[in-house]
């Protein structure tokens, strides 16, 4: 960790605060939590959570940056609104809390192995091979990420449910070879690459 | 004027009356036994066609009325007969309706009405309608004593209503501390239409509006200003305060005023109490008020911190410093301005120190109202960092550590910072608490208690009126040393009639509610004004003519009437007799219960007016077994409240007989003792309640009706009677169904111990 | 036909609440002629349903007894019950309003013998009590009632019922063929006090006002702590009857928020602390917690908050309460989280009461009068509102204390302007 970041992380400063309203989706809102935990309360899977979001929001304010950054709180997040919906300060949770945990994955700073993280990234792998998602490669990935033994057991389990989607046309086998994909899958590759270079830019004084 | 008197009675025979009651009977009780000239009868009295009647009565000489009918409470606009002294006959809500209307029952209900009957002409024929006394006087001029905000709201307050104003202010310049802020919080909510996001525009800091409010002072015409100045004597009452103004240049000026408003603020709590903030230790912690000389001082540039000027980049601030505490030297109460000026001062750093930092560290984050949660959100949208934290200590240093415990995350943790901030509050500055003097001259010489009260008065402050009353220099104390009276329902409801306390000094306060404040005051004053140039009565017995009078020959000097009259009223004068303040009474009848020789009087309420009652009413013999119970109701709330257990189908004893009065600190004595010689069975008084949560509306009427009460005992035993007898009970207006249940408890007490033995 | 003798020197008064009856009785005891202008059939406003006041714990009925008594005796006050102001033309000094009077169907003839109550059988709603008793429709609003007048419940009429009211009325005082008014009253001065109504509880869905019957709002809870109330001053579940002992109070239910109301309503804190009292007085065993963001107990208020504090048997959590649910034996369960070091918790109570906020009874864009308010309709002190000046919470969520001083002060405000008409403001 750089002395910059050592400076910055200095307690119930605003660094962090600013580090997160310029590179978290929504982080702008932050600052405006009152701390009277219905978005805490109101989460279905709240009780998994290490931290819920307004004490997330605390932790921010209080300068605690690696304890957020390397949290698996967010990634809990099913997307279920709960909380905006209830947020009597307007705080767009759900999605400041899929902005922090994207801003800790390019960081680095994410736990290791954390299961949603891992799916996100099949998933993002996936699409960006052809630009829009291939189901059954998808599906496929998601069973061998732990191996091929144990990809054959999830694959087995599975099984009835695939030949009845295949049945109902909900999947094609035929996607296995390739698949089909947008019209200029390079152009789109290129553009998403040119955006992460320019997030990477912007990010980068922030370090790990 | 007595051979003038002409006494008419009339009995309505409405409602029921006439049904369960006999009518014949009653009228014939009033004639003979009531000795009036003539009794009429009426189906319904309170229609036009009754009204007309006593009407044209009055007109072709009736000077006294009574009215037999419904409660004293019920149907006032239709019986209100201001040319003639009237009495009331409660027939409906006092005796039909508590009585159940079977044929055993007939007898004794009929009986309760005879003596209501005779009750309210024997009170009639002690009684005339009261006129002023000739004392009273117009003068429009108010004194307003305080120049900061309040007290200038205050003066163009009433000068825009046409009053002049004479502001006297102790320093060199109007204006006080609020003068001293760089700005003020907004007092406005966000505008209609405003979107709520977190961009939103909403209210910023604005200029303290001091300037402003001084330019309206000099051009209003009808204010004069005296800087430099304080009152060094004030007395007489509304409409005829006699001030002297000492000045510190010139001669004393001497001025007279028909009221008084005092504005004289707050002291800033001294913050040398807060060691372990480091206040006093490290010049870069500094109290809130002292914050705003360096936001001045740095016009709207970076504000710099006092040892070394150089520019704040970060700052905590520390709410509830010495507050909301019961520690030793620290403030019990919340001083109600500092959470919002704490967001308005954070945001002076958000605004001229591109790039601070500030938390604050707040327990309950107080921003009431839509103008207080918008200011709330305003702070926040300037990345003020709000923390529920509980700061323990500041360690003084080149930079300052603040340590806390931070009750969201709950951990013990600690910030550092170029300046710390210490909210603090307010202290009244009032004047010493009249009673602590009184308190100290009445315990005993020698004891521990006068030499506590000795050490009080030592460091009391200096007054601010210098009333030259017999109860004291400065307007009384309610707690903590604001000079608030009532605090609920009539916040204006001054101890010290004409003179009226506003802003900070009667009550914690911010600048928008000193303000409001100021204009409330403003009202009271001038309306002071007004009542007093035309004799009448101030709250809560507005309008009242009618005044006490005492008969000098008869007086002892005892003192009890100048002593607890509970609006400090009446002076004495050298030989110690009463010298009473029309003006500045409120015809509670305090001093008339007070006095033991029975001097005092008002013309429609006296010691003799209810005895004529007591006297009045039968007292069958023991071998009737018919008791008789006297019951003396606080007409605010005891009679109210038996009136709606009446409206509400609740039986009361056929035994009670209930008398209204104006307060139970109007109670004399004579009247228990003589009502029990005369062989009444049981007495029954029924007041306030008069805790530090008081409810009586003469503040301490109820208190002192309890003390006096307390030494009845030994008139009991000296009758050789049963101290059962006598019960003193406090009782609400929603009392509904208790109260009748206390009376009736008194007929069931009677029952079990015996009849009274002084029957005849 | 009403008559009313007005001037331009006449202060118009709207609303007959505490604020309302401050500022009219003010300005009629410093000699100005007032018409005041209430909606319901009595005064007294809200707060003549409330049980206790806070800090001292005395009842609002003893300061409505003096007021009323101030009233009836004050020559120069003109009360107008059942009516609204419509319409105000013309500027600050030279008024005339529109005034609706409804039909009351009971002329002043009423002596209130409460004949036509017995000889009814039809009930409505107690609107007195929130709907949670039933009145006669002939009936007298409340024991204290101020013009002590009965009503004829408009939904009676053309029915036998009405007749037979007005058939056991003796003094023909009831008139079922009263019909509305509308009357101009000039003024030079209008003080406008028309209050506030508790926010919706209903519209607050996670809480399940409308679904379940253990979870009440605090204006009820105060019915129901009064003698004269409901349940005779109980407290008990609305479900069965059974004595609620464990009581939890959700703070800022509909207030600081922004899917209900942006402000903070002042007055909740201090309601809950005060209500406090009612479940502890009540039973000995009895258990409270009280959900909050912050207790904004300001100024002296302080001393209350302490005393409720130091209650071994009250208990307070920071946090704002996520949903209820109900459990089978109708009992609500709280779900939500103290943030105080982050506790999850799932509690169940015998009654929940919902500290709702106040709103303005009026509703922006439905003010007769052009006027300025702020974005949460409450009326701006502001230059243009002319001869026009807001008193009480119409202003802001304001208790009784401050209602009753800022009244006093729009009150002067008035006077001002009618002074300035009259010449005689110096």
């Amino acid at each position: 960790m750089s002395d910059l970041n050592q400076n910055m992380i200095e307690k119930y400063r605003n660094s962090f605060l600013k580090e997160v309203e310029a590179n978290v989706e929504e982080g702008e809102w932050v600052k405006m939590c009152m701390q009277c935990g219905v978005c805490s309360g109101s989460c279905p899977l709240g009780k998994h959570w290490a931290h819920p979001p307004q004490e997330i929001f605390m932790m921010i304010r209080a300068g605690q940056r690696e304890a957020v950054l390397s949290s698996d709180a967010m990634w809990m997040c099913t997307s279920c609104y709960n909380c905006i919906v209830r947020c009597p300060r307007e705080l767009p949770i759900t999605h400041i809390m899929h902005g922090l945990a994207h801003y800790a994955r390019r960081l680095g700073l994410a736990p290791k192995g954390q299961p949603t993280m891992a799916f996100a990234q099949i998933f993002w792998d996936n699409m960006m091979k052809a630009g829009r998602v291939n189901e059954l490669k998808l599906g496929l990935s998601l069973y061998y990420k732990d191996g091929f033994v144990q990809g054959i057991k999830n694959s087995l389990a599975n099984m009835k449910l695939g030949q009845n989607m295949i049945k109902a046309k909900r999947m094609n086998a035929v996607e296995f070879f390739g698949g089909h994909g947008v019209k200029d899958v390079s152009g789109l590759q290129k553009m998403i690459r040119k955006a992460q270079e320019l997030e990477d830019a912007r990010i980068a004084k922030y370090g790990k | 004027m007595s051979a003038e008197k002409k006494l008419v009675g009339y009995l309505c025979t409405g409602c029921g009356i006439g049904d369960r009651l006999d009518a014949k009977q009653l009228l014939s009780t009033a004639k003979r036994e009531g000795k009036l000239q003539e009794c009429k009868q009426h189906e319904m009295l309170c229609n036009a066609e009754g009204v007309k009647m006593i009407k044209d009565d009055i007109t072709e000489g009736a000077t006294h009325i009574m009215i037999a009918a419904c409660s004293r409470r019920a149907k006032v606009e239709a019986f209100n007969f201001p040319e003639a002294a009237m009495t009331r006959a409660n027939l409906r809500e006092g005796v039909i309706w508590v009585r159940p209307a079977t044929d055993e029952n007939g007898e004794t209900t009929q009986e309760m009405a005879e003596d209501y009957i005779r009750m309210a002409c024997a009170e009639l024929r002690t009684i005339n309608k009261p006129s002023s006394s000739g004392e009273q006087s117009l003068n429009k001029n108010i004194l307003v004593v305080g120049g900061g905000v309040t007290g200038m709201t205050a003066s163009l307050e009433a000068a825009a209503a046409g009053y002049p104003v004479t502001l006297v202010e102790k320093s060199g310049a109007l204006g006080g501390h609020a003068a001293l802020l760089h700005k003020r919080v907004p007092h406005r909510a966000a505008a209609i239409g405003t979107t709520n996001s977190r961009t939103a525009d909403l209210p910023q800091p604005v200029d303290n509006n001091v300037a402003e409010l001084i330019t309206r002072i000099e051009s209003a015409g009808n204010i004069s200003v005296q800087l430099n100045s304080t009152v060094a004597k004030t007395s007489g009452a509304p409409g005829r305060f006699s001030v002297e103004i000492a000045t510190a240049s010139g001669p004393t000026i001497s001025a007279d005023f028909g009221a008084i408003i005092q504005a004289s603020g707050f002291k800033p709590y001294d913050a040398g109490q807060l060691g372990e903030f480091a206040y006093g230790a490290s010049p870069d912690v500094v109290t809130n008020l002292e914050l705003e000389q360096l936001a001045k001082e740095a016009g709207n540039g970076p504000i710099r911190r006092p040892s070394d000027g150089k520019e704040v980049q970060s700052v905590a601030f520390i709410q509830c410093a010495g507050q909301r505490s019961e520690r030793e030297a620290h403030l019990p109460y919340c001083s109600g301005f500092c959470c919002t000026t704490s967001i308005k001062q954070a945001i002076y750093f958000k605004d001229q120190n591109p790039g601070c930092d500030a938390t604050i560290l707040f327990d309950d984050l107080r921003t009431p109202g839509a103008a207080g949660e918008d200011f709330y959100r305003a702070g926040q949208q300037k990345m003020v960092t709000f923390s529920k934290g509980k700061a323990t200590e500041v360690v003084p240093g080149s930079s300052l550590l603040v340590r806390f415990q931070d009750l969201i995350l709950n951990e013990a943790t600690e910030i550092t910072c170029d300046l710390v901030v210490l909210a603090t509050g307010i202290v009244a500055n009032s004047g010493p608490d009249p009673y602590a003097q009184l308190a100290f001259d009445e315990a005993a010489e020698g004891s521990s208690e006068k030499e506590t009260l000795r050490k009080a008065l030592e460091v009391a402050p200096p007054s601010i009126l210098n009333l030259s009353y017999r109860q004291g220099t400065d307007l009384p104390h309610l707690r903590h040393g604001f000079t608030d009276s009532h605090f609920i329902c009539f916040p204006y409801e001054t101890r010290r009639t004409g003179i009226y306390a506003a802003g900070p000094v009667r009550r914690p306060m911010d600048i928008q509610q000193a303000m409001d404040d100021a204009a409330g005051a403003a009202m009271k004053a001038i309306q002071a004004v007004e009542n007093a140039g035309l004799g009448r009565a101030a709250h809560p017995r507005s309008g009242d003519l009618s005044f006490p009078s005492f008969r000098k020959e008869g007086c002892t000097q005892c003192k009890r009437c100048t002593v607890e009259c509970p609006f400090g009223a009446i002076n004495e004068d050298d030989k110690g007799y009463p010298l009473y303040n029309e003006a500045r009474c409120r015809r509670c009848g305090t001093c008339m219960g007070a006095c033991p020789v029975r001097v005092i009087s008002f013309e429609n309420y006296s010691v003799e007016s209810v005895n004529q009652q007591i006297k009045n009413c039968n007292i069958p013999d023991e071998f009737a077994e018919k008791p008789r119970v006297l019951v003396f109701a606080c007409e605010n709330d005891a009679y109210p409240a038996l009136d709606q257990a009446s409206m509400s189908g609740r039986e009361l004893t056929p035994w009670a007989r209930v008398i209204p009065v104006r307060c139970l600190g109007s109670i004399n004595l004579s009247w228990i003792t003589d009502s029990l010689n005369s062989g009444y069975d049981g007495v029954v008084l029924m007041g306030c309640r008069r805790d530090d949560d008081y409810q009586c509306h003469f503040v301490r009427g109820s208190a002192i009706a309890a003390e006096r009460m307390s030494k009845v005992g030994d008139t009991l035993s000296s009758l050789n009677l049963e101290p059962e007898r006598v019960a003193l009970y406090e009782v609400a207006i929603t009392d509904i169904e208790r109260a009748p249940k206390l009376i009736n408890d008194m007929a069931d007490t009677i029952a079990r111990i015996g009849q009274s033995p002084f029957k005849f | 036909m009403t008559e009313v003798v007005a001037t331009n020197q006449t202060i118009l008064v709207v609303g007959g609440g505490i604020s309302g009856m401050t500022a009219a009785l003010e300005a009629a005891e410093t000699g100005k002629q007032v018409v005041l202008v209430e909606k319901r059939p009595y005064l007294g406003g809200r707060v003549s349903q409330l049980h206790k006041y806070f800090p001292k714990l005395c009842f609002p009925a003893c300061g409505l007894e003096i007021n009323q008594r101030r009233a009836k005796m004050n020559p120069n006050l003109t009360i107008l019950t059942m009516a609204e102001v419509t319409g105000l033309s013309g500027e600050a000094g030279s008024y005339t309003a529109t005034v609706k009077i409804n039909p009351r169907y009971v002329n002043e003839n009423c002596t209130a013998c409460g004949e036509c109550g017995k000889a009814v059988s039809a009930e409505f709603p107690n609107e007195f009590d929130y709907g949670l008793s039933k009145r006669k429709g002939a009936y007298l609003p409340n024991t204290m009632a101020h013009p002590m007048r009965y009503v004829i419940d408009p939904a009676m009429l053309g029915s036998d019922e009405a007749q037979k009211a007005k058939d056991a009325c003796k003094y023909n005082a009831i008139d079922l063929d009263m019909q509305d008014e509308e009357i101009s009253i000039p003024c030079g001065a209008v003080v406008w006090a028309t209050g506030w109504k508790p926010y919706d509880a209903a519209r607050i869905q996670p809480y399940g006002y409308d679904r379940f019957s253990n979870v009440i709002t605090n204006v009820e809870f105060e019915r129901m702590a009064d003698p004269s109330g409901p349940t005779g001053g109980r407290i008990i579940r609305p479900s069965d009857g059974k004595e609620a002992k464990n009581v939890a109070f959700i703070q800022c239910a509909g207030s600081r928020d922004r899917n209900h109301l942006l402000h903070c309503s002042r007055i909740c804190c201090m309601a809950t602390l005060k209500q406090c009292h009612y479940v502890t007085d009540a039973y000995a065993d009895a258990t409270v917690s009280v959900y909050y963001i912050d207790i904004r107990a300001i100024d002296r208020f302080e001393d209350f908050y302490a005393k409720v504090k130091a209650k071994d048997n009250v208990s307070f959590i920071k946090s704002k309460v996520a949903s209820v649910t109900q459990d089978k034996e109708a009992n609500p369960v709280l779900h939500g989280v103290n943030t105080e070091g982050y506790h999850r918790y799932a509690n169940t109570h015998d009654l929940v009461v919902l500290a709702v906020g106040m709103e303005p009874s009026v509703e922006a864009g439905s003010f007769p009068v052009p006027i300025v308010i702020n974005r949460e309709g409450f009326i701006e002190p502001a230059s243009e509102n002319g001869g026009v000046f807001a008193a009480g919470s119409a202003s802001d969520a304001l208790d009784v204390n401050r209602s009753v001083q800022h009244a006093t002060g729009a009150a002067l405000r008035a006077i001002q302007v009618v002074n300035r008409v009259a010449g005689t403001e110096g």
